[in-house]
């Protein structure tokens, strides 16, 4: 009966079920099969307001919603035009470079395809970029950002995990750049290939962008110096953040409204928070009940019977992890997988920092991958095209994160350098 | 019928604005002001970071209930991105199944803050008293998800966009 029970709730998550509502059915099952109250899955989400770094979610939104409201896109885009743009392959680079730093902001929540998709494909085709790479780069930068900070999805890990936040922070910085650079060296191929025009360096017009968006670019030097330089705890920093963009967008750029923009702001970033969080209340019974189960140690058998190096459980891992990306969200998939995963990781021998890294570096290629990858299906209806031209255009970057993919894991020294 | 149900759900849906902008709002004046405190004057607020991490469970709750009507909430959605066709037959009969979980949480919560309130000591009331929010939080989940069935999904979606 619970089986099928399980079963159902299974094929309703997939027609469109909540997330948060699945797990919570899933917990209720799990509850009432082992005979327990299901007020302890509600002991489970009240021990969500003890997690210090949880007020930093809510935070770190508001600051990505505001930083949308208040143009600082198109500045950026400005900007880095006028710095990258005369190189050969130049604009693409300009989209990965501003795609990185919006997402790090905004989250990977389909936001940068959205807020910039619809300024940087034009810009692209005009500057005789082949339409389909312009839609493969859009739909794969949306997510680029991912591993730098304040990344969402690095904070949800550290608080599922139990790690380090700082040190999740560091450690996703060299993987980051390691990909735009290989995006980069790609775009640079395809700028040359296809003989796009480059645009002429002006050392005026470049100052001009930077005065512009000094503000905008001083924002991350402002927030790893707070957090690194042990100025400011996390939560701190998330919302000296919030004011620091407040203040820039209202004050200092007046492209904000107070009285107009402020308040749909503040809803749009509960909504998007909420949204996330709950999902995370709900996975901490689930999660709970099932260790209780000792699901986690039967997999560890389970595995151990079958793999016997790091280096297979590595493999294992990716491929694991591939089709979870293609399936779930990152967010979900951070709260559900990770409590079963990282007991089996430690067992390998694998460094939690690691396999934080490791875990989003998947999910990030997933989020391109079909059957839903996210980006794919933003794109989509963000560029009005069919999904699977958006899916061949994607597929010479998904091969190139692949391979960043492969580098990530099997050179840990890339995630954990700032350890010797 | 309809229309009076539409007229509340619309009035549900301001106040839950309010409050949800409200919670995020103090969130953030909280949190400013414990960072002025310690580094002006070299003092910690105290119950400041308590109540700041209480009210993160507004946002969750004011959240969700918004992106219920927002339509926004995360889903896998296989099924209907491979057949949009399925969408429209399966929107009842999904919120249905979700009123009635939401509805087993609303009286596992209940019980819950019985407890909590019954085991505090007299210096935690105003905690257990914030913590009120996931019992009543369940409710209106349910209570949004009741609507989405009789309403249906072609009715209007209360959306408000940051420009």
């Amino acid at each position: 009966m619970i089986l099928l029970a399980t079963l159902l709730l299974v094929v309703l998550a997939l027609a469109g079920l909540p997330l948060f509502v699945a797990l919570g059915g899933g917990s209720l099952l799990l509850a009432a099969n082992g005979s327990l109250d299901s007020a302890l899955l509600i002991i489970e989400l009240n021990r969500l307001a003890s997690s210090p770094n949880l007020i930093a979610i809510p935070l770190f939104t508001l600051a990505g919603v505001l930083l949308a409201a208040g143009g600082a896109p198109q500045r950026l885009i400005r900007l880095f035009n006028a710095m990258l743009g005369w190189l050969p392959g130049g604009i693409a680079i300009v989209t990965l470079t501003v795609c990185a730093f919006f997402t790090s902001f905004s989250g990977a929540s389909g936001v940068t395809i959205l807020a910039l998709g619809g300024l940087l494909f034009p810009l692209l085709t005009k500057a005789q970029y082949p339409e389909k790479f312009s839609l493969g780069l859009l739909t794969t930068s949306g997510s680029l950002g991912l591993l730098f900070p304040p990344s969402l999805a690095i904070l949800l890990y550290g608080i599922v995990a139990g790690v380090n936040i700082d040190d999740l922070f560091l450690a996703g910085i060299v993987p980051g750049l390691l990909l735009m650079l290989i995006l980069a060296a790609y775009a640079l191929v395809v700028g040359i290939r296809f003989k796009v025009p480059r645009r002429e360096y002006s050392s005026q017009h470049l100052w001009k962008t930077i005065r512009a968006s000094a503000g905008d670019i001083a924002l991350p030097v402002f927030l790893i110096t707070g957090i690194f330089g042990g100025f400011v705890t996390i939560s701190e920093a998330a919302a000296a953040t919030v004011i620091y963009v407040l203040l820039l967008e209202t004050l200092i750029h007046r492209s904000l409204s107070i009285k107009t923009q402020f308040y749909p702001v503040l809803i749009d970033a509960t909504v998007l928070a909420g949204s996330i969080l709950i999902i995370l209340g709900m996975a901490m019974g689930l999660t709970n009940l099932l260790i209780d189960a000792q699901l986690p140690m039967h997999l560890l058998d389970w595995i151990e019977d079958r793999v016997s190096s790091p280096l297979q459980f590595l493999l294992l891992l990716n491929v694991f992890l591939l089709v979870v990306g293609a399936m779930m969200d990152i967010f979900s998939a951070t709260v559900v997988v990770i409590p079963l995963i990282l007991p089996l990781a430690q067992r390998f021998g694998i460094d939690p920092i690691h396999l934080g890294i490791i875990f989003l570096a998947n999910l990030e290629i997933g989020y391109c991958t079909p059957p839903v990858g996210m980006n794919l299906f933003i794109a989509c209806q963000r560029f009005q095209k069919p999904v699977i031209l958006l899916f061949l255009s994607t597929l010479p970057f998904l091969l190139l994160m692949l391979l960043w993919l492969l580098l990530v894991t099997y050179f840990p020294v890339l995630s954990l350098w700032w350890r010797s | 019928m309809l229309s009076y149900l539409i007229t509340f759900r619309n009035g549900l849906i301001s106040i839950e604005n309010l409050l949800a902008a409200a919670s995020l709002l103090l969130i953030l004046l909280l949190v400013a002001l414990q960072i002025f405190s310690r580094n002006l004057f070299d003092i910690g607020l105290p119950n400041i970071d308590t109540l700041s991490r209480q009210l993160v469970l507004f946002i969750i709750f004011f959240g969700s209930m918004l992106a219920i009507e927002r339509r926004q909430h995360i889903t896998i959605d296989i099924i209907c991105s491979l057949c949009p066709a399925s969408r429209r037959p399966l929107f009842r009969f999904l919120n249905l199944v979700a009123v009635g979980i939401c509805t087993i949480f609303t009286f596992s919560a209940m019980r819950f803050w019985k407890d909590a309130w019954q085991y505090a000591s007299p210096s935690e009331h105003w905690q257990v008293l914030i913590g009120l929010i996931i019992p009543a939080g369940f409710m209106l989940l349910s209570l949004h998800f009741f609507l989405s069935v009789i309403l249906g999904p072609d009715r209007i979606t209360y959306k408000m966009t940051a420009p």
